[in-house]
C-alpha cells in the first residue's frame, strides 16, 4: 500500500538547510497499524507531511496505492488527500465556526456528495464514534476528546484507506487518550490502515509496528507482540474505579 | 461544491463576523446608494420637465423679431398677413397665432383685477394646450365681425364675478365693455405662473380699445415633433423674403430648450455618477484590503480545507464568492437607500420617483463585478497558499 525509498526533505531557508529526512525507506501493508516514534527533531511529522501529500519531498521516492506521487498534480492531490487519506491532527483541526456535523461533512463535500447523502453519513458516524447527541455543538462547546472524535468522524467520512495521525493524544488526558486510541483499533479491526506519529511509547504500543526515527534516519522497525488492547485497558480502569 | 453551498459557507464566514462585513460594504453601499438616487432623481426630473414642457404646448415653437441694439421697434414687422402666408405655405404648420400683449384693468360686477391681455385668434388655444372649463374660445368669426369678447382665467372670473356663472357677463375692458364667452380651466402648470390672470381677445377688439395694431411674436405647433425644425425655419425664411430683412427674425421651440436642459442635467448627473464611481472604487479597494486581512486570518482554514481535499479552484472560488457576496450586499442595501433618497427627493420636489429595472440590475452587476474584481487578488492569494505552511501557521 504504501512504499517509501530513500526518501529525503531538506528545508532551505536561505542561511541555513535543514535535513529533515535523510533516506527513509520502509514499507506498509494494507490493514497494518503502524506507529512512528522518535524525539522532537527527528523528523516523524515530516514524514507524516510527505506520507499525507501535504508536502512533497526533495528526493527519493513515494509509492501510494502503486502510484509513484512524484508523477502526480496537484489536483491529484487534492483528490488523494479527500479520498485516500484521513487526518487526524494533535490540535484536532476543526473549524471554529462549523458545527460537528458540518466539521464532518467538509470533505463530504469536496467529494461533491450531495447534502442530503452527506448528512445522512455525517449523522452516522457521529453516533458511531458516541456524538450523536453533540453533532449541532460547535467545536469551542466539546471537550478535547469529544473534539478528536468529531475529527475523527470526519477523518473516515470519505471511507479512506489510510489514516493518518499526527499526535492524536498529545492534547488529551490518559483516559481520553486511551479512548480515542480504542476508536483507532476499532477502525484498525474494520480494515483501516493507520498511522500514527507519537513519542509517547505507551500510545506506540497500540499499535502492532512501530518505526523509531531518529535524527531524519529510521533506527529500528519493531513489531510489537502483542498490542495494547485500549478497549481491555479501559474496562479494566472502570471495573477498578467502581471496585474502589 | 455548488452555487448553494458556496452561497451557504460565504454567508457563514460573512455572518461570524457581522460588523467588519458592514464595514467593509459600507463603501459599496454609498457608492450604489449615491448612483441609484442621482438616476432617479434625474430621470423623475426629466419626466417632470417633460409634463411641463407638454403643458406648455406641444410641438410649439415661437417667432419673434431680433432686434439689434440700435434698432427700434417697428410695428410693421409681424404682420396678420405673414401669419396667413406661413398657413398657406407651410404645410408643416398645424396651427398659427400671433400675439400681442398689453396690461390692463379688468372691472366686473363683484370686483377687478389688473390683468395680462394677449390679443390672438382662434389658434392659439390647441397650440397652448388651452381647455376650458364653460363656454367657448375666441372664434375666426368673433375676429371678422369685430365681437367684444373675451376669455378668461377661472380664477380671475372669482376675483370679477364671485361664485356666479361668468361666461354671458360683461367685464370692462379699459374703456369698452365686452362680454366673456369661456373661461379657461385652472392651469396647475409650475413653470408657467404669469398666466394664472392672462385674458384673451381677439384682435380687432384690441385695436378698438387701444389703437394696438402690431404684433407681439407669433406662436405656432408644428404638425408632429419630427417636424418642428422644417416649420420653424420655412416660416422663419418666409419672414426674412416678405420683409426683405434676413437674420431680422428668430424662431424658438420647447424641443430646443428640452434639449439644452437635458443636456445640463445630463452633465450634471455624470459627473455625480462619476463621483459615486470613485466612492465605489474605494469601496472595491476596501474590500479587497480586508479580504486580504481574512485570508491572513484564515490561513490555518485554508490549510485545513486543503489537508480534506478541498483543490486550489475551491479556495480560491470560496474567497471569491465571498467577496462577491459581499459586494452584493452593499448593492442590495445600497438600492433600498438610493430608491429611498430618491423617493423623498421627488415626494419633496413633487414629481415621479424613477428607478427604472435596468438601473437595479446594473447596480447589481455593478456591485458583483466589484466583489469580483477586487476579490480575485486575494482569493488567488488564498489559493496559491501551500498547504503544510498554511497549517502550519498560527
Amino acid at each position: 500500500m504504501i512504499a517509501v525509498n530513500d526518501l529525503r526533505k531538506t528545508y532551505d531557508t536561505g542561511t541555513i538547510t535543514v535535513e529533515a529526512l535523510r533516506g527513509i525507506s520502509f514499507n506498509i501493508d494494507q490493514g497494518e497499524f503502524v506507529a512512528i516514534m522518535g524525539a522532537s527533531g527527528s523528523g516523524k511529522s515530516t514524514l507524516m507531511n510527505l506520507l499525507g501529500l501535504l508536502d512533497v519531498p526533495t528526493a527519493g521516492s513515494y509509492i501510494l496505492n502503486h502510484k509513484e506521487v512524484s508523477a502526480l498534480e496537484e489536483k491529484d492531490y487534492a483528490r488523494i488527500r479527500n479520498q485516500e487519506i484521513g487526518f487526524v491532527f494533535q490540535t484536532f483541526n476543526l473549524l471554529p465556526h462549523l458545527t460537528a456535523l458540518h466539521n464532518v461533512e467538509l470533505p463530504m463535500m469536496y467529494a461533491g456528495i450531495k447534502l442530503s447523502a452527506r448528512r445522512a453519513r455525517a449523522t452516522m458516524l457521529l453516533e458511531r464514534v458516541g456524538l450523536i447527541d453533540r453533532m449541532h455543538h460547535y467545536p469551542n462547546e466539546l471537550s478535547g476528546g469529544q473534539n478528536q472524535r468529531v475529527a475523527i468522524a470526519r477523518a473516515i467520512a470519505n471511507n479512506p484507506a489510510i489514516i493518518l495521525a499526527d499526535e492524536p493524544t498529545g492534547a488529551l488526558d490518559s483516559i481520553t487518550s486511551l479512548e480515542v486510541m480504542s476508536v483507532f483499533q476499532q477502525l484498525n479491526r474494520d480494515g483501516a490502515t493507520i498511522i500514527i506519529v507519537t513519542h509517547e511509547e505507551s500510545i506506540a504500543r497500540h499499535a502492532g509496528r512501530i518505526l523509531r526515527l531518529s535524527d531524519g534516519l529510521l533506527i529500528a522497525d519493531d513489531k510489537v507482540e502483542p498490542p495494547i488492547d485500549a478497549g481491555e485497558t479501559l474496562n479494566c480502569l472502570r471495573k477498578g474505579a467502581i471496585s474502589i | 461544491m455548488n452555487i448553494r453551498e458556496m452561497m451557504i459557507v460565504a454567508l457563514a464566514s460573512i455572518k461570524s463576523s457581522k460588523l467588519r462585513s458592514f464595514l467593509t460594504t459600507l463603501g459599496i453601499v454609498i457608492g450604489i446608494a449615491s448612483v441609484i438616487s442621482v438616476v432617479a432623481i434625474g430621470q423623475g426630473g426629466r419626466a417632470m420637465l417633460l409634463q411641463e414642457m407638454e403643458k406648455f404646448g406641444t410641438n410649439l415653437f415661437i417667432l419673434y423679431v431680433n432686434y439689434q441694439d440700435d434698432e427700434t421697434f417697428r410695428p410693421s414687422d409681424l404682420q396678420l398677413s405673414d401669419i396667413t402666408i406661413i398657413k398657406s405655405m407651410v404645410p408643416e404648420v398645424k396651427y398659427i397665432a400671433p400675439s400681442s400683449y398689453s396690461q390692463m384693468k379688468l372691472r366686473g360686477s363683484q370686483g377687478q383685477k389688473n390683468a395680462q391681455i394677449i390679443a390672438t385668434t382662434a389658434d392659439y388655444a390647441p397650440i397652448r394646450n388651452l381647455t376650458l372649463s364653460q363656454g367657448r374660445f375666441l372664434s375666426d368669426e368673433d375676429e371678422s365681425a369685430g365681437r367684444q369678447v373675451i376669455v378668461i382665467q377661472e380664477d380671475t372670473a372669482r376675483e370679477l364675478f364671485g361664485p356666479e356663472n361668468a361666461v354671458g357677463q360683461r367685464v370692462v375692458v379699459g374703456n369698452s365693455s365686452a362680454m366673456v364667452i369661456g373661461v379657461l380651466k385652472k392651469d396647475s402648470s409650475a413653470l408657467d405662473n404669469s398666466s394664472r390672470h392672462t385674458a384673451y381677445i381677439t384682435m380687432s377688439f384690441i385695436r378698438n380699445i387701444t389703437g394696438q395694431t402690431w404684433i407681439s411674436d407669433i406662436w405656432a405647433s408644428a404638425v408632429s415633433k419630427e417636424t418642428v425644425a422644417t416649420a420653424m425655419e420655412r416660416s422663419k425664411s418666409i419672414l426674412e423674403r416678405r420683409h426683405n430683412a434676413p437674420n431680422h427674425y428668430r424662431a424658438y421651440s420647447m424641443e430646443q430648450e428640452m434639449e439644452a436642459a437635458t443636456q445640463i442635467t445630463g452633465i450634471v448627473s455624470l459627473v455625480i455618477s462619476l463621483i459615486a464611481g470613485i466612492s465605489l472604487l474605494v469601496g472595491g479597494i476596501g474590500v479587497m484590503n480586508i479580504m486580504l486581512v481574512s485570508v491572513t486570518e484564515r490561513t490555518r482554514e485554508i490549510g485545513i480545507r486543503m489537508a480534506l481535499g478541498a483543490r486550489r479552484q475551491d479556495i480560491l472560488v470560496q474567497f471569491l464568492f465571498e467577496s462577491i457576496v459581499l459586494c452584493l450586499m452593499g448593492g442590495f442595501i445600497g438600492t433600498i437607500l438610493g430608491y429611498g433618497g430618491a423617493y423623498v427627493v421627488a415626494k419633496l420636489a413633487n414629481w415621479p420617483p424613477l428607478v427604472s429595472w435596468w438601473t437595479i440590475i446594473i447596480a447589481f452587476l455593478f456591485s458583483a463585478g466589484v466583489g469580483l474584481f477586487f476579490g480575485l487578488y486575494p482569493a488567488n492569494q488564498a489559493a496559491r497558499l501551500k498547504p503544510i505552511e498554511a497549517l502550519r501557521r498560527e
